[in-house]
């Protein structure tokens, strides 16, 4: 096999390579992400790329007739066969997530609350420093400087049982004698044991920091924590590098089963997008992997299982069974973290196949298990994972709703990064006004931009309540595509991706199907527990949309429960935060164990009440206008 | 021994429909039809109250039809003659209205103008008396522009319109907003496209008491029981508050079953069956009687024969039964 050198513009980034390897993994070598919402397999068209010189083997896929002509080929689908550059259109590339921190003040706008739900547990951190002064030893007191250290150890905690690492007690003499006697101890504690993981001569600098992370199917979140005062220091998000493997979990499972060192590539691309974040936030606060000796993550089953390497095949097959629902605790040096080989790294406890630890994580945080009041969580992402009860039961389900509100799926559509249409508004005139993340040049459509374009193309008249496009309307925006009808939001010359963004009648019934989900999924819960959609009394709303969900637009397209908007909170996302209170507190971690143990989870693929309910459901807002009032004209 | 009845009370009823109008209300009819009305079950006279009774609509075309001759016997001197054929079904079969159904209109079936169509519906209503029911061919775009014809033509007369669906619904409903008709709604056995559709007809504001519901049936022994159970649901619906749900229902009964191999098969094939017509008669009939049991307003039906026997069901069903 002959090495070839591939070049890619504008990056102008070269790297050597073997003939015969596709350009989206080569692309992946070179830190370059595209968008490959197929996972590879040639089907979505988003991975489109421009050959500039060289010659490569391009198969056939799925590419629009528009990038044919243009000159594009799909970049998994050709193979290197020589020296090549290759160019990479704006619209092809990942964009980098960022974590929206801008707070949108409008009416009926769900901004997130803060509210921290540490107060309630109390700091006990899994990692923390301690400083102790010990006697120095004489030839009539000569304990071993461990037992010393231990002693020692035991009168400042109380924590019985102490143990030390290899590690740690090969530097331990030195470093002893080093501090003159008194030495800084980092101790991880689990079940009420601790170990000491490191020693420094006299009183140390530095706290002892932790990590919280969430691990989306689509974004990471990394929260850099100082373990000693429950302060969070920084905070970083990215993608997925599992994008690439497929947009949702059941691709990647197939991924991870199907192709051969499949499952160590999801692996190594998970800990890689964790790694890098981690490095981002510890040269960013001076600090080194070794400062960090306590981890918690939070995420999906599948996740969960992916990223500690444990097979996820049966998640995807009937009758649906993870192989672990509880994780073991496992150190820093195992998974090849960039933090102290010895740190702890704890894993949320999910409750099924398909509730995981993040919703754990959420229930934990919106503390379900504790309230008087009926209470409704929902994040909205992929699998729109709910629970329902209060102190006395709780319920979870997970209906499908695919991946259109974070983007996937949707002919334009993108997760919410800068140049996302997040609102907008068409006039009589079919005239529209759009309004962007960051508000640059609109580049495609996310969640919140999908269900405010629902609400308004149908108040505009340009659908009807199946969401079929109407016949007979005026305006150059509602024409016919390539698929059928189409709106167009933002004309190219105006658009970020010099081609018009439009959204289809295929998008607008993807989303009503979407939602449809999430709302069947709500009355299916509501119907075991017997109870009307009236009788929830707080609803918690996490994940999918950025930062703010349009309350309004959500309960008119029929997607949330018409109830008084003061029933509502918009909680974000709680899955970090959830990782971050089980990290500094050892007893939340413990009760979302319980949590997790407690919840029943609800099968919706049994029976018929699922399907009936999402059949209902299709219509905007509902087939039952009853239960949607305030949309009624 | 005492019986005690046990008897079910509903918080709402069927909305009534009127189909047809007299010269004092515009039109040219002799009389109207209500249909509707209903506080109970289908015939549960001791429940509550049943005000109107079903209606036979007979089916007639604008061309000459491919029917079985065990049928077309009986209109053979008429066939080629909408406004004929209407009049012998009402004076000679007892037709409660005329079903008229513009198949030519159909591009491949003599692609009929709009027009042409127009005045065989006035030819129609100059023949016979009693309210209308005007279907299209079923080619949609060609059914967009014969409807809209025809409720002009006969505006005042407050036909029965059809047939909207979820995909066609709003160039008819236009129309009989406009001209004061009524409509047909078909779904396909979907209780919730049925509402759905409702839903976007009455949001057009045609009110809700111009919409008559085609909830789509299957022939005896062709998936009869899918069409009774919707119906049946519907009914249920109705009656306890969904005013979505409330409508009369339409039975197309005699295209159903004229597509039947039952009605359709000589006796040379099936021996064992026993002589075509009377089993096709049968046939038409039971599909019919059992439809008015699931829930049936108007069933529209071809065979005399059939009809009459439906008309004597119809006749007993309406009788009290003094509970």
């Amino acid at each position: 096999m002959s090495r070839c050198r591939v070049t890619f513009l504008p990056d102008n980034r070269t790297l050597e390579v073997e003939e015969g390897l596709d350009l989206l993994r080569v692309a992946a070598m070179a830190g370059i992400e595209l968008k490959s919402s197929c996972g590879g397999e040639g089907t979505c068209g988003r991975c489109a790329v421009a050959i500039k010189e060289g010659r490569a083997l391009v198969g056939q896929g799925n590419l629009s007739r528009k990038n044919r002509e243009a000159g594009y080929v799909l970049a998994c689908r050709t193979l290197v066969q020589g020296d090549l550059v290759v160019e990479i259109p704006a619209a092809s590339r990942m964009a980098e997530h960022q974590v929206l921190l801008e707070k949108i003040e409008k009416k009926e706008i769900l901004a997130e609350v803060e509210k921290d739900p540490l107060e309630k547990y109390g700091l006990e951190p899994f990692s923390r420093k301690l400083t102790v002064e010990l006697t120095e030893p004489t030839i009539y007191e000569n304990a071993s400087d461990l037992s010393r250290l231990v002693l020692g150890l035991q009168a400042l905690t109380g924590t019985e049982g102490i143990t030390i690492s290899l590690a740690a007690a090969r530097t331990l003499p030195e470093v002893l004698r080093q501090g003159n006697w008194q030495v800084t101890v980092t101790m991880v504690e689990q079940d009420g044991r601790g170990e000491i993981i490191q020693v420094e001569p006299g009183r140390a600098t530095k706290p002892s920091y932790g990590l919280a992370i969430d691990i989306g199917t689509t974004t990471v979140v990394v929260l850099l924590v100082d373990t000693s005062t429950g302060l969070t220091i920084d905070r970083a998000g990215t993608h997925n590098k599992q994008f690439r493997f497929g947009d949702d979990v059941i691709t990647r499972i197939i991924y991870a089963t199907e192709e051969s060192g499949g499952q160590q590539e999801l692996q190594r691309a998970v800990l890689d997008t964790i790694n890098e974040l981690v490095d981002r936030l510890l040269v960013k606060n001076g600090l080194t992997p070794g400062d960090v000796h306590s981890v918690v993550t939070a995420g999906n089953t599948t996740m969960a299982h992916l990223f500690l390497g444990i097979w996820p095949g049966y998640i995807r097959l009937e009758p649906y069974i993870p192989a672990a629902a509880v994780f073991p605790v496992v150190r820093g040096k195992d998974l090849g973290l960039h933090v102290h080989p010895e740190a702890l790294v704890l894993t949320y406890p999910a409750v099924a196949s398909y509730v995981g630890g993040d919703i754990v994580s959420g229930a934990l945080v919106v503390d379900i298990a504790n309230s008087e009041e009926l209470t409704l969580f929902i994040d909205i992402g992929t699998n729109g994972e709910m629970v329902l009860g209060n102190k006395d039961l709780l319920v979870s389900a997970a209906c499908s709703a695919g991946p259109a509100f974070e983007g996937g799926g949707i002919s334009c559509g993108m997760r919410a990064t800068p140049g996302a249409i997040q609102r907008l508004e068409i006039d009589p005139r079919l005239e529209v006004k759009l309004d962007t993340i960051g508000g640059e040049k609109p580049m495609g459509i996310c969640g919140t931009g999908l269900v405010d374009s629902l609400a308004k193309l149908r108040e505009a008249g340009v659908i009807d309540r199946t969401g079929k496009f109407q016949p007979g309307l005026d305006g150059a925006r509602r024409r016919e595509g390539n698929d059928g009808p189409e709106f167009v939001l933002s004309w190219s010359q105006e658009s970020g991706i010099g081609k018009d963004v439009v959204i289809t009648e295929a998008d607008v019934k993807n989303v009503i199907r979407a939602k449809g989900a999430i709302f069947a999924g709500i009355r299916s819960l509501l119907q075991t527990v017997e109870m009307p959609v009236e009788a929830i009394e707080r609803i918690y709303i996490a994940g999918g949309f950025g930062n703010f969900l349009n309350l309004r637009d959500t309960v008119e397209i029929g997607m949330l429960p018409d109830v008084p908007a003061e029933r509502y909170s918009f909680v974000g996302n709680t899955s970090v935060k959830g990782a971050r209170v089980a990290l500094l507190s050892q007893r939340a971690f413990r009760e979302a164990l319980e949590l997790a143990r407690k919840m029943t989870y609800l099968e919706l693929s049994l029976g018929t009440t699922f399907m009936d309910e999402f059949t209902l459901a299709l219509f905007l807002p509902h087939t039952d206008l009853e239960l949607f009032p305030s949309v009624q004209k | 021994m005492a019986i005690e009845v046990l008897k079910e009370r509903y918080s709402s009823r069927i909305r009534e429909v009127v189909l047809g109008a007299t010269p004092e209300q515009g039109g040219t009819r002799t009389h109207t039809i209500t249909i509707g009305g209903d506080s109970t079950l289908p015939f549960l006279h001791f429940e509550g109250e049943v005000p109107h009774r079903p209606v036979v609509a007979v089916e007639v075309l604008d061309r000459v039809p491919e029917w079985s001759p065990t049928l077309t016997k009986y209109y053979e001197d008429v066939l080629d003659d909408p406004a004929a054929w209407a009049k012998k079904a009402v004076e000679q079969y007892a037709a409660d209205l005329i079903y008229l159904k513009l198949q030519s209109a159909d591009p491949e079936l003599g692609d009929s103008s709009p027009e042409q169509c127009a005045r065989t519906v006035k030819d129609v209503l100059g023949a016979v008396g009693v309210p209308l029911i005007v279907v299209g061919s079923g080619n949609e775009e060609k059914d967009n522009q014969v409807l809209p014809a025809v409720a002009e033509a006969a505006a005042g007369e407050n036909l029965l319109l059809g047939i909207a669906t979820q995909d066609n619904y709003k160039t008819l409903t236009a129309a009989c907003m406009v001209h004061k008709h009524n409509i047909i709604a078909q779904s396909p056995i979907d209780i919730n496209i049925c509402k759905q559709l409702n839903i976007l007809i009455s949001e057009m504001n045609l009110p809700l008491d111009r919409i008559v519901i085609d909830t789509s049936i299957g022939a005896l022994g062709y998936g009869i029981e899918y069409s009774y159970s919707i119906m049946e649901r519907t009914r249920l619906g109705g009656l306890t508050g969904d005013k979505m749900l409330g409508m009369p229902v339409f039975c197309n009964v005699g295209y159903e079953v004229g597509r039947t191999k039952e009605f359709n098969a000589g006796v040379a094939e099936f021996p064992g069956w026993g002589p075509q017509e009377e089993r096709g008669i049968v046939w038409e009939a039971m599909t019919a009687t059992a439809l008015l049991q699931a829930g049936g307003h108007i069933v529209v039906m071809r065979h005399p024969e059939a009809i009459k026997l439906v008309k004597k069901n119809i006749d007993a069903m309406m009788q009290k039964n003094g509970f």
